[in-house]
């Protein structure tokens, strides 16, 4: 990848359309497509189907489907004369209306709805076959069916049976992800077939002309591009408009967030519901306890999405489909029964489960537990696919394999008796280079277990927790954690919102993005924003270690005292040190695009325009070709393209090209106001009409100034309150004197403790040497250091234990009142910044129907006074004010007026004339 | 106004002195001199550093402003900074900074050739002016497949405009400690809780005398005033074991320099500024401007 120019470290996942990185959001579904309902109304149990008009008794069903007898679906069902009682109401109810016979069910169907035993054969169930698993022996055998209905039906009624029975629609268990493929190849079948119909259409039109000229050849009038055009639209848009399959979505892709590593990283795990996001439910919203190492507890965005939009934890994995044929023909070898060779009564049976099979039941095992075991030794040794899952159900009596797409997965380790299959010399070869992850999974020492057979096993936290029973091990608790919140060091210790609005903020802090990262930009963002003076955090968490995220860092290391300091930090606002600034601490680069175009006309295209150098001097950075030339520093209202277009594109069809008459057009830099701009570079290529395109990339180096905005990794944001001479900063008898200035307000409420021990674990850090880590709940497993350690360290290195410094005030000399507490965190430098915010106006542009200011920073627009402000001026009685601002600044309007007529004055652009000139007079409209 | 004088004679007691470190006494005067003298010396004793860097070639893959910022903060050998003129004030050139009396112009060209990383530090920077040089340990940067070709001029200037003028890598200084071990309390604790004494200092201010089995002060200073101790003696039940004062009238100072100058030159350079605007000040006596300007301040002045 590197001589290439990629990044090798790029985790991919994303397209790149039209020249934008677009991420597919993975959505959680929970139902499957086609909706089969067994319902119960007024103690009567019907079948309610789309296919069909109105609901339909289940016992019609159930006689239509070959199942004559009631005494057959009652043996089904099951001996115990509960399961019975439920269903003698719909007995009664299907003798009443007289209908004993599958040809009388069948006639009564019909009635209602044509075609009622196809519904029955292809639309309802159609995951099961008719006929029979292997060669169907009668066309119309429908004994499966009944068999699938009986278990739903049994299902239901243990369901009211006993509520414990009940499933839980936000288990994730219970939930699929769907994946780009997925969505990707249902887009595909669609537009592939609107193509084959439209070029069935277009040759059934050609075809059916009597006379042709020429050779009829199929391939002239296939439609090109169509599904290019089809998948590029809906990958750039976002949305999802299959009409075959009733699919209208939207939001499906996000552009990636190029801001940090991490940041890109994170979008690319992110999960968003199928449902809206407008219902008030608290069910889905909150924490599912089966979602333990699978999706991250803390990254979820606050307010309306909170709770629904999820992301991946660290280790998950998400399948993809597998083929069932061989796993069919496994379970056949180990001892399933085909259902078609039992009775009715066995089905139930108690002394037998159940195989199901993605939802397919295959047929009965009298030992289920030896069957699961060994298709799961099976698993560990690669003979079936090793996200197979096998989970045995023992209050649904039932054996459930699943093989299918989108489940979530995680590996740990596997354990046997209680005592981990990884040994030190595993974890040593490991260390030397000679394993890696794969090797292990590959050896079955690691295996990887979805959300449902976690069911069935006990994992234990640490390998010295494990008893006997134990069959797995966690791998390591921070892998709870997605990508985001992995970042944070000692999570565990903050209060948990903070570590949820981290991981909002973690995405806007600016970094490294990759390896190319200077490189990127034709294709890339309009606007990357990269920092050229990072840091590796002193306080490390080990997630930022297996991400190898330390090369692409998003911060800086900031000594930071925690004081109350010139009152301009109140408010989570914090002061800066002016001379750390002036050596480089929180300086950005901030990258533009800007594009501009050679347009190509009938008989003419724009040319290239040679700057006339005596004109003024704002075409000064062009170069001969009249494109500004790389490194030129660029300011605002500075000429950056310059060509020449032909005044009339199309009348100059008759005239020989050089006599064309040219203008020159130019495009000025809109920067922010005296700043000054570099450009970056300059490169010229084509596009799809084969125009010639020119990119400027334009960089911007800011140094932080007040209002820029500045997060440690706990959640803590602030704007950058003052500047302040180094002189007058505290120092401490060492000398050190800190970046930035904290107050200590932001931790009573806040309770980031994490940030404290952050804070002491960096301190003694810096003065031993040594990263040190703060891994969430690292601490048993010596991925976090323990604050008594970190204590030892300092007090080593002659610091106080607590992490207190004695400062003196650099203003007066004197000592400070108290000991601060003083040490390095690592600080991000968020992407807002007032440059790109700031703005007034006193007069300016105008719209043009109204008359009023125009709105927003971006069109110069005036600032509103607002009902809420107007009631302000009136409750402070401040009336001129009001008058001024309502009446002067807005609406007056200067026109002429004929005395004598009446009529407004206005000037004739056709004949530059005033028309109305006589008896004028001024008139102000207000 | 009359009568009262501040006039004080501090006294100076140099402890140690290298190139670019010195530690010395400064007594019998108080914080606001201590403070004073440190504050010019991080932000008013003036040096030479790079000012404007024009920029011919640069294919490195840092990138024009970048590298500028650390040209900027390479230190450069400013013995001659205190007679330079400032370019902002200079009547030779008019201003635009670009003369013998305020400026030094560097030239810094550097090419890759090979297809190894090229690693440019400062001795690539050569000066027109020989006593104007960088100090000889840092280094700008590297970069691969580097073509580098840039004017440098150095300007004369102070800390407070940018840090990068600033000759003071760290300045600071402490009240120097009073400790008072009471002897008879002492010696009715047993070795073990002395030890604990001893111990509870998180720096090594306080030693067991292996011969005597008394508790000294092995160092004074290097107390941090972390009341440690004080709070071990105040939990045994002995306050007033050991006692601490900060002496209010003589510090301790600690000054390194960046190499910009030598530390001496440093504190001398930091008396002649900080005389230099205390003149300033006694001379624009009697005007109305300087009452407004210095207030109370001129009217001390004035008076002692």
């Amino acid at each position: 990848m590197s001589p290439l120019g990629e990044c090798p470290l790029d985790p991919g996942g994303y397209f790149v359309v039209k020249g934008n990185e677009k991420a597919s959001v993975m959505s959680s579904t929970e139902m499957t497509k086609s909706k089969t309902i067994i319902r119960m109304e007024k103690e009567k149990v019907y079948l309610v189907l789309n296919a069909f008009t109105s609901k339909v008794p289940i016992m019609l069903v159930m006689k239509a489907m070959g199942m004559e007898t009631d005494q057959e679906v009652v043996q089904m069902l099951g001996r115990d004369p509960q399961y019975a009682t439920l269903l003698l109401p719909s007995i009664e109810d299907c003798a009443s209306i007289g209908i004993y016979t599958q040809l009388q069910a069948l006639e009564f169907l019909e009635k209602k709805d044509e075609g009622a035993l196809g519904v029955l054969r292809d639309i309802f169930i159609p995951n099961i076959r008719v006929g029979g698993i292997k060669s169907p022996v009668r066309e119309n055998n429908f004994h499966l069916k009944c068999v699938y209905v009986v278990v739903m039906l049994r299902r239901m009624m243990d369901a009211i049976l006993n509520k414990d029975a009940m499933d839980d629609k936000d288990y994730i268990g219970n939930k699929r992800l769907e994946l780009s493929g997925q969505l990707l190849s249902l887009l595909f079948e669609d537009l592939f077939k609107s193509m084959n119909d439209q070029v069935k259409f277009n040759v059934d039109k050609i075809l059916s002309k009597p006379s042709r000229s020429s050779r009829f050849d199929v391939s002239q009038h296939l439609l090109k591009e169509s599904i290019t055009v089809g998948l590029e639209r809906s990958l750039s848009t976002g949305n999802w408009d299959v009409s075959r399959f009733k699919m209208h979505r939207k939001g499906m892709t996000q552009i990636v967030t190029r801001l940090s590593f991490i940041g890109a990283f994170g979008s690319m795990t992110k999960i968003s519901p199928q449902f809206e996001k407008s219902r008030k439910v608290s069910g889905p919203r909150a924490l599912q306890p089966s979602q333990w190492g699978m999706l991250c507890p803390c990254d979820t965005p606050e307010g309306e999405a909170c709770g629904l939009v999820k992301n991946l934890a660290l280790m998950t994995h998400v399948t993809t489909d597998e083929e069932e044929g061989p796993i069919i023909s496994l379970c056949t070898c180990f001892g399933v029964e085909d259902l078609s060779t039992l009775s009715g009564e066995e089905l139930h049976s108690p002394s037998s489960y159940l195989i199901i099979l993605n939802g397919l039941i295959l047929g009965k095992h009298r030992r289920p537990e030896r069957f699961a075991n060994v298709m799961r030794k099976l698993r560990r040794a690669g003979k079936v696919g090793d996200f197979v899952s096998i989970y045995v159900n023992e209050k649904q009596r039932c054996v459930y394999i699943a093989s299918d797409g989108g489940r979530v997965c995680r590996p740990l380790v596997i354990a046997d008796n209680g005592v981990s299959r990884i040994k030190d010399h595993h974890m040593r070869e490991l260390k030397d280079g000679v394993r890696n992850f794969d090797s292990f999974l590959r050896e079955g020492l690691i295996e990887y277990l979805d959300v449902n057979e976690e069911n069935n096993a006990l994992i234990a936290l640490y390998e010295g927790e494990a008893t006997h029973e134990t069959t797995h091990v966690e791998i390591e608790p921070f892998t709870i954690l997605g990508a985001c919140a992995g970042l944070i060091p000692f999570p565990h210790h903050n209060q948990s919102p903070r570590n949820t609005y981290q991981c909002a903020m973690g995405k806007q802090a600016m970094g490294n993005i990759a390896y190319n990262q200077s490189l990127r930009s034709t294709v890339s963002l309009n606007e990357a924003m990269s920092d050229g003076y990072l840091d590796l955090p002193f306080g490390l968490s080990s997630t930022a270690a297996t991400d190898d995220e330390n090369n692409r860092a998003a911060g800086q290391n900031a000594t930071v005292a925690v004081m109350s300091y010139s009152g301009y930090d109140i408010e989570d606002a914090i002061v800066m040190n002016k001379s750390s600034l002036d050596r480089g601490f929180g300086r950005c680069i901030v990258m533009k695009k800007i594009s501009a175009a050679y347009q190509k006309y009938d008989n003419t295209s724009d040319q290239f325009s040679s700057p006339c150098r005596s004109q003024h001097d704002q075409i000064q950075i062009l170069d001969n070709d009249g494109l500004a030339s790389p490194g030129e520093i660029i300011r605002h209202q500075d000429v950056y393209f310059q060509k020449e277009c032909p005044i009339d594109p199309k009348g100059s069809m008759k005239s020989h090209p050089s006599q064309t008459p040219y203008r020159t057009s130019k495009q000025t830099y809109k920067g922010a106001e005296g700043e000054t701009a570099v450009v970056d570079r300059v490169a010229l290529c084509s596009d799809k009409r084969n125009n010639l395109n020119v990119k400027f990339m334009i960089r911007h180096t800011r140094r932080p100034e007040v209002g820029d905005k500045f997060s440690s990794r706990h959640g803590q944001k602030g704007v950058c309150g003052t500047i302040v001479q180094q002189e007058d900063f505290p120092f401490s008898e060492r000398g050190i004197c800190p970046d930035l200035i904290m107050n200590p307000h932001g931790f009573p409420s806040r309770m980031t403790v994490g940030k404290m021990i952050e804070l002491l674990g960096s301190k003694a850090g810096v003065s031993c040497g040594r990263f040190h880590y703060g891994s969430a709940f690292g601490e048993p497993s010596g991925h976090a250091d323990k604050v008594e350690d970190i204590s030892e360290t300092l007090v080593k290195h002659g610091f106080c234990y607590n992490g207190k410094d004695f400062l003196y005030s650099g203003i007066t000399g004197m000592p400070l009142q108290a000991y601060i507490f003083m040490g390095p965190i690592y600080y991000q430098k968020l992407k807002h910044m007032v440059l790109d915010k700031m703005h007034a106006r006193g007069m300016g542009p105008r719209q043009l129907i109204t008359r009023q200011p125009t709105e927003g920073r971006s069109r110069n627009g005036g600032l509103r006074v607002g009902e809420m402000e107007r009631d302000c001026l009136i409750a402070y009685g401040t009336s001129n004010l009001i008058y001024e601002r309502l009446m002067i600044s807005s609406d007056p309007f200067e026109v002429q007026v004929c005395r004598k007529c009446g009529l407004l004055g206005y000037i004739n652009y056709k004949s530059k004339t005033r028309v109305n000139f006589k008896n004028i007079s001024r008139f102000l409209l207000s | 106004m009359e009568g009262a004088s501040y006039q004080r004679f501090p006294k100076v007691k140099i402890r140690e002195l290298k190139d670019d470190y010195a530690k010395f006494e400064l007594r019998e005067t108080d914080a606001s001199m201590a403070n004073a003298l440190r504050r010019v010396m991080i932000a008013e004793v003036p040096t030479i550093a790079i000012d404007l860097v024009e920029i011919e070639v640069n294919s490195s893959v840092l990138n024009d402003e970048f590298i500028a910022h650390r040209l900027g903060l390479i230190p450069l050998t400013s013995e001659r900074a205190m007679s330079m003129r400032f370019s902002r004030d200079c009547d030779a050139c008019d201003g635009d900074g670009q003369c013998e009396f305020c400026s030094v112009e560097f030239h810094l060209r550097a090419k890759c050739i090979n297809d190894q990383t090229l690693d440019v530090t400062s001795k690539d920077l050569y000066s027109s002016d020989h006593t104007v040089v960088p100090v000889d340990f840092s280094d700008t940067g590297a970069g691969f497949e580097n073509n580098e070709d840039q004017r440098a001029i150095a300007r004369k200037g102070i800390g407070k405009d940018h840090a990068k003028w600033s000759p003071a890598a760290t300045v600071t200084f402490m009240y120097e400690p009073e400790i008072h071990v009471n002897e008879e309390m002492m010696e009715t604790l047993s070795l073990e809780e002395k030890t604990s004494v001893v111990e509870s200092s998180p720096t090594k201010v306080f030693g067991i005398n292996p011969h005597t089995q008394q508790v000294e002060v092995v160092d004074r200073e290097a107390y941090t005033y972390d009341d440690e101790v004080l709070k071990k003696v105040e939990a045994m039940g002995k306050p007033g074991l050991v006692e601490i004062y900060a002496k209010e009238d003589s510090f301790i100072f600690t000054v390194e320099s960046t190499g910009a100058v030598k530390a001496s030159q440093l504190v001398l350079n930091a008396i002649e500024v900080l005389k230099q605007k205390l003149d300033a000040v006694r001379l624009s006596e009697d005007t109305v401007e300087a009452d407004d300007q210095f207030g109370e301040l001129g009217a001390h002045m004035r008076g002692g």
